[in-house]
């Protein structure tokens, strides 16, 4: 990119920056009412994971924002959302009991913007065995989009790996696609072995480099990536584990041997200036929600709502965009039951499930839950590609081509959503 | 000899009433998250039994009982997913093969005394924490490993501890299993060994007692222990994870059942608490769990310093002097 343009891309971001600040004063929340809700509080809670090796509070910390919001704007009929989060601290134990104090300890109505490496994996029985609904937003493994009661409005590391990977085949010419992973089995292993799949599915082929989260050496994985012949590298990590194996990169020069991609944790607007200009123009990154110039009302309530009620410090990131969501998709459903019925768990569950057909500007197609073993309403995303100050859209909203998506994509026929 | 093994000292008698206790009344009171925290605490008592039953009979550290656990917890998640065995099937083989990983452990190390014993066990702690992080644990895949790509299977608990109650009795009653079968050995002549052993080494193999045999008997009690504490915790999970097993936390379970005391149920019991309910409790509160560590340093000063049998030591002098005062002198 040569100075003007950058400086055009610089503009045009603190340009939405400056109209998302603008609209900050006015955020529109629920029943939208102006007044405090003040009737007996329905519990909502929450889990996120925050420990080594990843922070993943962004969605719980957005929800809470939006619940905030909602509080201060007539709440559920009346009634204020009392969110409860817990942190799983990426340990089963803690998870199990997070679920065991939210959920069976609780009358909780539901769960809302989850985060976690860890607590679907535990906790999804305990769900299902409590009828309680999970309105996830930042999940990472599998059981959350193959179990009954979880949904997600992100889409988690296997369709935004191939969202990438897809982006990088057809545009970028890859034919050997080398997957960075966490070496957790319902994790890096599952996402990693769909981008392989989907390669050798393409006439290309692939390959995994895994990491131990414990203790991840981020230099034998690039150099394991590397050694094996690909043409492009799929960093399929946290951010802060896929800055650090960038940074890792620059030091051996490795940026124009390679083609670089990936998923989207690597969309938080702090990355660009971490990683500095050695990368700008190379990295292209799959954002599972729409990319911050795309500004649309729902991407600028977002904003507003985290500026008015959010912490200074808390994300702008995918993750932040899915608990806003999340939240927002709850309220919306709740403001549709009968007022007597929001406070009862069964019911509040049902209302989840009947949701068919929500839309959003921060999401390329429409949210869904429905009543099935499995669910996955995102799965079409964009691609960016980090430049100075930012990201820039290189293809916009697009669906993901793989096998994986066809129950999904059954159920929305079913639906009448395509 | 039956008369001996079946005669009920007074810590005796308090450990069953607390063994009673926590069978019948903690789990009709505790909500789920106590319960969740009382069931892996439980687990973690019995696995600090068997490295402060070394501790104490023979002077042997080992810092690898952690990584025992999760051998155990291995081979009772391969053996769930693998075959259609009864839970109990399935924790006595895992506590076995936790046995015979201890005693094959302990062959390199049985020449070892002190420091140097420690440091082979605490690097077998490493390695073993290498081979989780490496493998995984088994979730319903195929092959040895038994890992798939993807969701794990489901997890069958044992039919008679279907709820997190039931789950937390069961524990109970495999806890104390687990501690009258220490008793019973230190009761009969393994105990006389391991005694004599403590005393001095050369001693004992001048009156005959084979100390290779008896440190390795030890050894393979630890082992039975926290191979069937990691099968209990499987059990209440349905999965594990390898950051539950690592080499760090061998050293903490050690330091605690020192703070706690290693001579005593008690002792046991202390350490799983500031182990497991203290982080709970804090995290309960909204406070930085990592603020046990800081706890756990305390305790462990105040056991080097003042406190060589541990706070279940004190607890007991104080019992002891309570009883003689008011046994001996009547009536208060």
């Amino acid at each position: 990119m040569n100075h003007r343009t950058a400086l055009a891309a610089l503009t045009a971001f603190a340009g939405m920056t400056l109209a998302g600040a603008a609209f900050a004063a006015d955020p529109v929340c629920g029943a939208a009412t102006g007044e405090a809700a003040t009737g007996e509080p329905i519990i909502v809670g929450g889990i996120y994971g925050n420990a080594a090796p990843g922070d993943w509070t962004s969605s719980t910390d957005a929800a809470a924002a939006y619940f905030k919001c909602v509080n201060a704007n007539g709440g559920i009929h009346g009634r204020p959302i009392d969110y409860r989060v817990e942190n799983d601290q990426w340990n089963p134990e803690n998870a199990a009991q997070a679920a065991a104090k939210l959920v069976s300890d609780t009358d909780s109505v539901a769960m809302v913007g989850n985060g976690s490496f860890i607590e679907m994996a535990v906790n999804a029985g305990t769900y299902k065995d409590e009828g309680i609904m999970v309105m996830a937003s930042a999940c990472a493994i599998s059981e959350c989009f193959e179990s009954s009661n979880i949904v997600s409005t992100n889409q988690g590391p296997l369709p935004s790996n191939l969202g990438a990977a897809m982006y990088a085949r057809e545009e970028l010419g890859a034919t050997n696609i080398a997957c960075i992973g966490l070496n957790i089995p319902n994790n890096g292993i599952w996402s990693c072995q769909a981008v392989i799949d989907y390669m050798e599915a393409n006439g290309g082929t692939g390959s995994m480099a895994l990491l131990n989260p414990g203790a991840p050496d981020v230099n034998s994985a690039l150099l394991e990536a590397v050694s094996s012949g690909a043409d492009t590298i799929l960093i399929n990590q946290p951010a802060g584990l896929a800055l650090a194996i960038l940074k890792a990169a620059e030091e051996q020069d490795l940026r124009d041997a390679f083609n670089w991609i990936a998923p989207t944790p690597l969309y938080d607007l702090s990355v660009p200036d971490q990683l500095g200009e050695y990368w700008y123009g190379h990295v292209y990154v799959n954002a599972e929600l729409a990319p911050l110039q795309v500004n649309g009302p729902d991407a600028q309530n977002w904003v507003a709502v985290m500026e008015a009620y959010g912490n200074a410090d808390d994300p702008r990131d995918t993750f932040g965009q899915a608990g806003y969501l999340s939240a927002r998709f709850f309220v919306d459903a709740m403001l549709g039951m009968d007022p007597a019925d929001v406070g009862d768990r069964a019911k509040v569950a049902d209302a989840i499930r009947g949701i068919k057909g929500m839309t959003s500007d921060l999401m390329c197609g429409p949210y869904y839950v429905g009543d099935a073993d499995f669910h996955m309403p995102n799965h079409a995303g964009y691609m960016v590609k980090i430049v100075e100050g930012g990201f820039e859209i290189v293809r916009e909203c697009y669906e993901y081509d793989s096998a994986y998506f066809e129950p999904m994509l059954a159920i929305e026929k079913e639906l009448g959503l395509n | 000899m039956l008369k001996r093994l079946l005669h009920v000292t007074p810590s005796g008698a308090a450990g069953l009433a607390f063994a009673a206790f926590a069978f019948l009344v903690i789990p009709a009171l505790a909500g789920k998250l106590w319960l969740s925290v009382f069931i892996s605490t439980g687990c973690f008592v019995l696995a600090i039994a068997g490295v402060a039953f070394m501790y104490a009979r023979l002077g042997m550290v080992s810092l690898t009982q952690v990584g025992l656990m999760g051998v155990g917890g291995w081979v009772m998640l391969r053996l769930n997913h693998a075959a259609g065995f009864p839970f109990e099937v399935n924790l006595v083989i895992a506590a076995l093969v936790t046995m015979v990983c201890g005693w094959i452990l302990a062959l390199p190390a049985m020449r070892m005394r002190g420091l140097y014993l420690a440091l082979v066990t605490l690097m077998a702690a490493g390695g073993l924490e290498i081979i989780f992080a490496t493998y995984q644990f088994p979730n319903g895949g195929e092959g040895f490993w038994g890992v798939k790509t993807g969701s794990a299977d489901a997890f069958r608990r044992p039919w008679l501890a279907q709820t997190p109650e039931a789950y937390l009795r069961y524990v109970v009653a495999f806890v104390t299993l687990g501690f009258l079968f220490i008793e019973a050995h230190r009761r009969l002549w393994p105990g006389r060994a391991w005694a004599l052993i403590r005393r001095s080494e050369a001693a004992a193999m001048a009156a005959g007692v084979n100390v290779t045999f008896y440190k390795m008997w030890a050894f393979g009690i630890a082992g039975v222990l926290a191979g069937a504490a990691g099968g209990l915790l499987a059990g209440s999970l349905g999965l594990l994870d390898d950051a539950t097993f690592r080499a760090s936390e061998s050293v903490m379970l050690f330091a605690l059942a020192v703070v706690g005391g290693a001579r005593y149920w008690l002792g046991a019991v202390i350490a799983a608490t500031l182990y497991r309910i203290l982080p709970a409790l804090l995290n309960n509160w909204g406070v930085d769990a990592d603020l046990a560590f800081v706890i756990f340093g305390a305790g462990l000063l105040h056991a080097v310093i003042t406190a060589p049998n541990g706070i279940a030591g004190q607890i007991m002098d104080l019992a002891a002097g309570l009883r003689a005062r008011f046994g001996k002198g009547g009536k208060p």
